[in-house]
């Protein structure tokens, strides 16, 4: 509140001590106004520390790009948890409601559509930049807080498959130098190349001035996702490999070839697991295409760039791609059917929008499941300041057993007569509850349903090892907790 | 290069009605100490030679009592008595790091002539005056500081960092070479002035060892070696949960704790069990907070412990599963803690092959790399709690890459955790240096997590060997021994 006011302030007083400015042509931006809308998307993120209420709502700012098809391309990060979502035409500042079309967080993507379907009548829709390489020059389009449209020269500097932030994938990515402002409420931010749309911007570094863009490659497989009756999304092999440059390694892996990658993990359950790729199989071609000692191969648009390319952007979920690997001397072909990342399976999810978390209190305890976005409540060190068993647990994962479903923990303690004496437990990986061992939320909520001779009996990985409540006491005692701490409903089990 | 130690209390000497200075000044001594930090960053190297000041005081059979840190690390001791410009080299007679304690004594029997020996009292009471003498910072005179006894307590001792003890906080300020002086009260020593807040975190607040540790450190060397304090090497919880004490078979009232963890190898495991709800320590009743009655007054459960020796027993009468048993426990010092303490006066443990570096992990260690390894610092700090002592005796990791064409493609893998070499799992650093005496036409080096081992050919090896060695100044290999 106080900001805004500040702003009004100054307005006036900037406008009064400007002297008369001199008539000038303004320069033309790279693409046409109409091809922009601005998008105001209203949020609420959820309290995963209170997983029944809400945060306070946020506002957030983006410049959308029209699409054909009465369609509106955006970042899947401006509508995240939204509440509301508006356009507004840059222009006229003439504004529709609008509602999300498709949206997939593993590549940052959405498409908008506006409720009023004549509202981008005069739209001139944009497309995707074809044929970019490294050196070539771009705009970057960036929304000013007075609504204006800021332009930034920006120019390629490399092409390389990255990890996406939000979930361990891997797909192309389009660097640029460019040097931006770091404008308030511009959450995306296309960028454009001879009238047509190069990326959408996912980070900046404000200190090297690079920014990663989300390329029109990775935007053609998402729209034309969108398009099928079931939006499929990324595929993935589920693979980790390593290079194979130490000639000391090449000679302990019997790798005589020139290329050829060490695969260092093949995910349980993925499709590279099913197709029956193992860990040590050396892969030497992807999809006929040999593969060097980085992992690259060598693409006719971009040039060397990893492998991973072919499987995660290129093909679609179910497409089937050839392996030849090396194992045991001997070469051989493995085709592998990609399919979409299966997050449920997941340990620990690696992020949660749009739902509330989920969570069972239990006579005060609260019990919920790990998940990144749990962790995140600790700010932005909070690999080092929240628990550092939980930690551990979401970052180390995908060592732990297939079979060791979700961690519940005791996430708090709400202070009631039947959890005397708990007041100060936190963060207590559940075992067990009345003697039932505990893979998720369901489990507790099923314990709790057969008390052991009156008691609740609730076990921990860590100290003290188990707790006990009065069975009885904790049902009476539920309308007084929820009144107490004015909790809505004492479990959450929705979601999935 | 002169530290001070720290060490508090306050001067008031206008006020100073009795014990007169002059008194004490027969003594006190100052200790002037000359020690080599080793160094976990190039384990081979001899170490950086560093110095500081302290202060002591004469007791009884010509020996000078002062702080574990004043001395440790220590390569060559003098002490210097008021009135007397001549400094005496000293040697040290025991340390105990655990509760910040030592014994010094001083060969030339010239030195203990004219000086007299201070004796030791009791707790005193919270209010009363005490008085600080020292050589802290602000001049290189005797300097008394005084102060009241504002809370008697069990405190962290910083020394060793896993230690806490009875201690005996005063408001007189302790500064950086109060360390080791003795606090007065009616001419009789109640404690050693040995650590404080700095300014910049809190005002008067210092802190002394109060006489039942020191008398217990006394106590513990008479058979001419120090035991350091025993361990119950086990977990409590208050038990006031009323439905917790029905689920376990007790009634109203407010006694009992109940154990959570027992930690293997220790001295209570397989004797007592988690669950366990502990009723009573050699016949005195555990409160369901933890407290005993000692005297009339309430004090931790852990001090009827912090009183025992190596060797003793403690005897508890416990519940398990409803009914009632007795338990008898020997105690002794425990393994795993002492990874986590500050050491001192210990070589760093080191192998280098291939020009690769393998230290075990302890707190020395952890102080000087400060490593951000998300695995590592779990290992380390989460080592008894997750019971990661139980697969591994140590954690030993790839510390550093002293770079050549042979390990170019090692540096990916520092701090991580070295689980197997060819085959063989490491246990300890001991393992690691075996491994690479065995004959082998390769070395494969597993670390935990990473899917691919690193791999060293002795052939290799030979040939890079001397060049590492002499390019980086290695010294030495190895070393196994603290």
């Amino acid at each position: 509140m106080k900001s805004l006011t500040a702003a009004l302030l100054l307005l006036p007083l900037a406008i009064q001590a400007g002297t008369t400015p001199p008539p000038r042509e303004k320069a033309p931006l790279s693409v046409s106004n109409d091809s922009l809308v601005r998008v105001n998307s209203t949020g609420q993120a959820f309290d995963f520390f209170r997983p029944w209420s809400k945060k306070a709502p946020f506002m957030r700012r983006g410049l959308g790009v029209v699409l054909p098809d009465n369609q509106i391309l955006v970042t899947a990060e401006v509508v995240a948890n939204h509440t509301y979502i508006e356009l507004e035409k840059s222009a006229s500042a003439e504004k529709s409601p609008a509602e999300v079309v498709v949206l997939d967080y593993a590549c940052n993507l959405a498409v908008l559509k506006p409720l009023d379907p004549a509202f981008l009548k005069n739209a001139k829709p944009l497309l995707l930049d074809r044929g970019a390489q490294v050196g070539d020059k771009a705009a970057i389009l960036q929304l000013e807080s007075n609504g204006l449209i800021a332009e930034t020269p920006a120019t390629i500097t490399t092409i390389t498959v990255a990890g996406y932030p939000l979930d361990h994938l891997s797909l192309l990515t389009f660097r640029v130098s460019a040097p931006l402002q770091s404008r308030e409420g511009s959450f995306t931010v296309p960028a454009v190349r001879n009238g047509n749309l190069l990326g959408l911007l996912m980070r900046y570094d404000a200190r090297s001035q690079t920014a990663d863009l989300i390329p029109a490659p990775v935007i053609a497989h998402f729209l034309a996702d969108a398009k099928q009756a079931v939006y499929s999304g990324f595929p993935r092999a589920g693979i980790a490999f390593t290079a194979t440059r130490d000639p000391q390694f090449r000679r302990y892996i019997g790798l005589t070839e020139d290329g050829g990658v060490y695969l260092t993990e093949v995910r349980p359950d993925s499709p590279a697991e099913k197709s029956g790729l193992r860990k040590g199989d050396i892969i030497l071609a992807v999809a006929g295409k040999p593969v060097d000692q980085d992992g690259n191969y060598d693409n006719a648009e971009f040039g060397e760039i990893s492998f991973s390319h072919l499987t995660n952007t290129l093909a679609k979920v179910g497409d089937t791609v050839e392996f030849t690997i090396q194992r045991d001397g001997k070469r051989q072909v493995i085709p592998v059917t990609l399919g979409a990342m299966d997050k449920q399976g997941l340990v620990s999810e690696p992020h949660i929008f749009d739902t509330q978390p989920r969570y069972v209190i239990l006579g005060g305890l609260v019990f919920q499941e790990l998940s990144r976005p749990y962790l995140q409540e600790w700010g932005s060190g909070w690999a080092k300041d929240a628990p550092q068993r939980l930690v551990y647990l979401d970052a180390f994962q995908n060592e732990l057993p297939t079979d060791r479903g979700k961690i519940i923990f005791l996430s708090q303690v709400l202070p009631s007569p039947n959890t005397l004496g708990y007041e100060n437990l936190d963060h207590l990986v559940v075992t067990k509850v009345n003697g039932v061992e505990i893979k998720s939320l369901e489990d507790i909520a099923k314990a709790a349903a057969s008390p052991k001779d009156g008691f609740h009996r609730i076990e921990f990985e860590q100290d003290p090892g188990f707790i006990a409540l009065d069975a009885a006491e904790v049902e009476t005692g539920e309308g007084q907790l929820r009144q107490d701490y004015g909790i809505p409903a004492l479990e959450n089990l929705g979601g999935r | 290069m002169f530290r001070f130690f720290a060490c508090a209390l306050c001067a008031v000497f206008l006020l100073i009605p009795s014990s007169p200075a002059a008194a004490v000044a027969n003594s006190l001594v100052r200790i002037e100490e000359t020690s080599q930090e080793p160094n976990y960053k190039a384990p081979w190297s001899t170490g950086e030679v560093t110095g500081g000041v302290g202060a002591g005081f004469i007791i009884a059979g010509n020996r000078i009592m002062t702080n574990a840190h004043v001395v440790s690390n220590a390569r060559f001791l003098t002490i210097s008595k008021e009135g007397d410009p001549k400094p005496y080299p000293a040697r040290v007679l025991f340390v105990a790091h655990d509760c910040d304690l030592a014994l010094l004594t001083v060969d030339n029997p010239n030195f203990f002539k004219n000086t007299t020996a201070l004796d030791f009292g009791g707790i005193p009471i919270i209010e009363s005056l005490v008085s600080v003498y020292g050589y802290p910072i602000g001049g290189d005179r005797l300097s008394v500081t005084r102060g009241v006894v504002s809370r008697i307590d069990f405190q962290p001792y910083s020394h060793s960092g896993v230690d806490s003890h009875l201690t005996i906080q005063i408001d007189a300020a302790i500064n950086p070479g109060n360390s080791g002086g003795p606090v007065l009260q009616d001419g009789k020593v109640i404690g050693v002035a040995f650590q404080g807040y700095s300014g910049d975190v809190a005002q008067n607040v210092g802190y002394m060892i109060p006489t039942p540790v020191i008398r217990r450190f006394l106590k513990d060397v008479e058979d001419g070696h120090y035991d350091r304090y025993v361990d119950l090497t086990l977990s409590y919880h208050p038990l006031h949960n009323p439905a917790m004490r029905q689920s376990l078979g007790l009634t109203e009232g407010n006694s009992g704790v109940f154990v959570g963890s027992v930690y293997g190898g220790g001295v209570a495991d397989g004797i007592i069990l988690p669950g366990d709800v502990l009723l009573k320590i050699d016949g005195l009743p555990i409160a369901s907070d933890g407290t005993v009655s000692i005297e009339g007054d309430p004090v931790e459960m852990a001090e009827v412990v912090e009183r025992k020796f190596k060797g003793d027993k403690v005897n508890f009468e416990i519940l398990r599963d409803r009914k009632p048993l007795s338990a008898s426990i020997a105690l002794t010092h425990s393994w795993p803690f002492t990874l986590q303490a500050n050491a001192y006066n210990e070589k760093p443990r080191f192998v280098v092959f291939g020009g690769l570096v393998f230290q075990p992990v302890d707190a020395n260690f952890i102080a000087e790399h400060n490593p951000d390894d998300l695995r590592l610092r779990y290992l380390f700090n989460q080592f008894i709690t997750q019971n990661i002592y139980r697969e591994r005796a140590e954690i030993v990791v790839l510390s550093s890459i002293l770079a050549d064409p042979i390990n170019a493609y090692a540096p990916d893998f520092r701090y991580d955790v070295v689980d197997k070499i060819n085959g063989q799992k490491i246990d300890r650093i001991d393992d690691v240096a075996a491994a690479f005496k065995k004959e082998a036409d390769s070395y494969v080096i597993e670390m935990l997590g990473q899917g691919r081992p690193i791999v060293l050919e002795r052939k290799e090896v030979e040939e890079a060997r001397k060049r590492i060695l002499s390019r980086y100044g290695v010294l030495t290999e190895e070393n196994l021994q603290k």
